[in-house]
Formats: structure tokens, C-alpha cells, sequence
């Protein structure tokens, strides 16, 4: 064992939860190099006394806002029980499908009237009307898929939001939320392509902020990408950060030095 | 948390009390303010009940809330420039006036040496030691090998020793 083998145990030795074979080794190492025997023995004695930072207890206000958001999210949820959770279901989105295929004949029907002998102004209206029917049945499934348990109904949500008024601020704010938190890689990645097509200030932010967050290589360039293809000057303060980051994927340290220089 | 998922609501209640006074120290030691810590506990359940369906059962729920958390502070962070704010750390001292003099002193000090320590180093030192998060769990929250994070900790616990030890020398002068 070297010595920098040795320092990664250091955390275990301190918490007493070196074991076995390791144990022995990270002893022999600590009877034969000084350096190290000392430098964990004085940060052991630090590690320890942390213990005696005591936990603080928040305030009863805490408990009691919690409580009151618990109950105003039932109430809500409740209120919404007998028409919402259709949005889950196969049936309801096939019923949205076909809804918005009728739609779109009917406003196409309504184009061609517009020529006839209604007239032009209140044609134009009810075109409105439907286009913004049709947008409004779209954002519902979009947003409705994206909180699926299933990658690939995300997936299809993703794909939504694409036909979605490109700023929509719930559907921006849904799909930052899924390059954040979402588990799965693919999901991530098609999120933030979809937010390609999106010239909204907060999707430029909301991307910025996640750049650092992010646990993949792929996401992180994918993001750095979009930054670039924006020619986002605000963002340079995080790729500088994340350039400067040596706990970072390489790839994703050089991929950040060649969006820097892109983007300046 | 699959109960929540399920749909059974009250059910986060129990989530509540088991994990909030962790939580609000969580906030407390990486933002220095008691305020922002009961207003982050309180967006960390807002959003495991906005995001529940989103939990994976397949993956602890710790290391999920705690991404949570830190996408919280970090959007809190980025509005109200926290980082700034961590001189003047706000700890009760209600609790601790019947302790010994020097050993309030000595909690002190440490508390002043964390502050000063740099924001990557000190989240990753208070998940391990203050949240008694397992090193595979912080791994799989940071994305990176349960080594590095080994690793990331020693370098945090020596760049608090010699924090630690410029304010003792500080303190004796």
C-alpha cells in the first residue's frame, strides 16, 4: 500500500471501519511512514472532536408549515381526484389523441371556410380559439407523461413538449425539473435537447444551474452544447467553474475549455 | 416514500419526523442561517411531493432526498448569494451555557473553520460526518466512485485541520 492508498482509508481508519485485510494493510503502512502515521493521527483527534458540534433543533414553526403544505396538498389533490388521474391513464391519452386529431381537422375545415362566406375576422377567431385548445391538450399530456414512473412515457412526454408553445413556462419548468432530477440518462439528455427550441432567459438559468449538479459526463456536454449553440456569455462563470473543477470528468473539463473559448 | 408514491399522502408525514431535524442541520452547517434552513426543509418536502413519482423503488430514498436538498439550496443559493452569508453563522447558544468555557470555545472554533472551509469541501464533510450518509451512498448522490468521495473527505478534513489551526494561532495571539 502507498501512501495515497493510504489516505483514501483515512476516513474509515477515523470511524473505526477499517476491516480485515485492508486493516492489516493500512497498519503496516502506518508503522512504516511516519508522514502518514502522524497526519492521521492528528486529523483523527479533528475528525473526533466534530462530535462535539451539537445538532440544533429548528423551530416548532417548521412542523406546523409542514403540516399546513400536507393539508393544502390533500385538498388540493382531492379536489382534483375525480377528473385528474385520467391523465395517467392509456385511455385518457388516447382519448387526448383523438381529440386533438378532431381539432386539427376542424381548424383545418375552418381555414378553408375562412375563403367562403363567412367572414375573415371572426374565422381567424375561432382558429385562435382551437390553436390555443389544441396547445392547451398538449401541455396537459406533456406534463402528465413527464411525471410518469416509466422511463420511456417520460420519454414521450419529452417528445410532447416539443409541439408545446416553445415557451411555455410550465412546460420549461417541467422539463428543467427532468434534466435535474431525473434517474435515467436518456430522459436527461432528450430534455435538454427539447429545451433547444426554447428562447426563455429561464431556461438558459435553469440549464446553467444544473450544469454542476449533473452526475452524468454525457448530460454535462450535452448542456454545454446548448450553451454554446445559445452563445450564452452568462454562463461563463460555471464552465470556467467547472474547467477549474478536478473532481470533473476529463472529457467533460475539456469539452467545457473548448465552450468556453466558443462562447466568449 | 412508496407509500407516498402510492399515492398515500399522509404517509410523508412519517418521512417528516424522521428525517427533518437532519435535514434542517444538513442546511444549517452548508448555509449558516436558521432561517434559510426551516425555509429549505420546507422546499425539500414541497418537492418530494411535487417529484414523488420520480423516485426510483429500486434505489435507497435517502441519497434521493439528499439530491433534493442540495438542488434546493443550490437554487437558493444562486437567488439570495448564501455563500456570502456564512461569516456569521447563526447557532443557538441556549442550549450549551452550562458547558465548560473552553469547550465552548472549542465549538466555536470548529464552527469558524467549517464556515471558512470552501462549499464543495464542507457539504461533502458534514454529509459524511454530520448526516452519517454511508460513502456509497454520497457516492451514488455525487456521481462519482465511493474512493473519490473517501478521497474528497480526507482532502476537506485536511483543509479544515489547517483552517482550524490558523484561527487557534489567530485565537493565541
Amino acid at each position: 500500500m502507498n501512501c495515497e492508498e493510504a489516505r483514501s482509508l483515512f476516513v474509515d481508519y477515523w470511524s473505526d471501519a477499517l476491516t480485515g485485510g485492508a486493516s492489516e494493510e493500512f497498519s503496516l503502512h502506518l508503522e512504516a511512514c511516519q508522514q502518514c502515521r502522524s497526519e492521521a493521527e492528528s486529523l483523527k483527534g479533528l475528525w473526533t472532536s466534530l462530535s462535539a458540534i451539537p445538532e440544533e433543533d429548528p423551530g416548532p414553526r417548521t412542523r406546523t408549515r409542514f403540516h399546513d403544505l400536507l393539508r393544502s396538498w390533500r385538498q388540493a389533490e382531492s379536489v382534483r381526484r375525480g377528473w385528474f388521474p385520467l391523465a395517467a391513464h392509456p385511455a385518457f391519452q388516447a382519448v387526448a389523441a383523438a381529440l386533438i386529431l378532431t381539432l386539427g381537422i376542424g381548424a383545418g375545415y375552418l381555414l378553408r371556410s375562412q375563403e367562403g362566406a363567412r367572414g375573415a375576422s371572426s374565422g381567424q377567431s375561432e382558429i385562435a380559439q382551437l390553436r390555443a385548445e389544441v396547445s392547451n391538450m398538449r401541455q396537459l399530456v406533456a406534463l402528465s407523461l413527464l411525471q410518469q414512473q416509466n422511463a420511456s412515457d417520460r420519454l414521450r412526454g419529452v417528445s410532447y413538449a416539443y409541439r408545446v408553445e416553445h415557451d411555455d413556462p410550465q412546460v420549461v419548468d417541467a422539463l428543467l425539473t427532468t434534466v435535474s432530477l431525473d434517474s435515467n440518462v436518456n430522459v436527461r439528455l432528450a430534455a435538454v435537447d427539447a429545451l433547444s427550441n426554447v428562447s426563455s432567459p429561464a431556461a438558459r438559468l435553469g440549464l446553467e444551474q444544473t450544469l454542476d449538479r449533473q452526475t452524468s459526463p454525457l448530460v454535462q456536454i450535452a448542456i454545454l452544447d446548448q450553451l454554446v449553440q445559445w452563445r450564452d456569455r452568462a454562463a461563463r462563470a460555471v464552465v470556467e467553474s467547472l474547467v477549474s473543477d478536478r473532481d470533473a470528468d476529463p472529457e467533460v473539463r475539456q469539452h467545457a475549455q473548448w465552450a468556453l473559448r466558443e462562447i466568449q | 416514500m412508496l407509500a407516498v408514491r402510492g399515492g398515500d399522502l399522509a404517509a410523508l408525514a412519517t418521512l417528516f419526523e424522521r428525517h427533518h431535524r437532519a435535514l434542517f442541520n444538513y442546511f444549517l452547517h452548508i448555509s449558516g442561517s436558521r432561517d434559510h434552513g426551516e425555509d429549505l426543509v420546507q422546499d425539500v418536502f414541497f418537492r418530494i411531493l411535487k417529484y414523488r413519482r420520480s423516485f426510483d423503488p429500486d434505489q435507497p430514498f435517502r441519497p434521493w432526498m439528499y439530491r433534493i436538498a442540495r438542488s434546493a439550496h443550490a437554487d437558493l443559493a444562486s437567488k439570495r448569494r448564501l455563500e456570502t452569508a456564512l461569516g456569521e453563522r447563526e447557532f443557538s447558544v441556549t442550549s450549551r451555557v452550562d458547558e465548560g468555557l473552553r469547550q465552548q470555545q472549542e465549538i466555536s472554533l470548529l464552527q469558524r473553520a467549517l464556515a471558512r472551509l470552501p462549499a464543495e469541501k464542507r457539504e461533502i464533510l458534514v454529509l459524511s460526518r454530520f448526516q452519517n450518509l454511508k460513502h456509497d451512498e454520497i457516492a451514488s448522490m455525487l456521481g462519482c466512485e465511493v474512493g473519490a468521495v473517501k478521497v474528497r473527505v480526507y482532502r476537506a478534513v485536511r483543509a479544515l485541520g489547517q483552517i482550524y489551526m490558523e484561527l487557534s494561532g489567530e485565537r493565541a495571539s
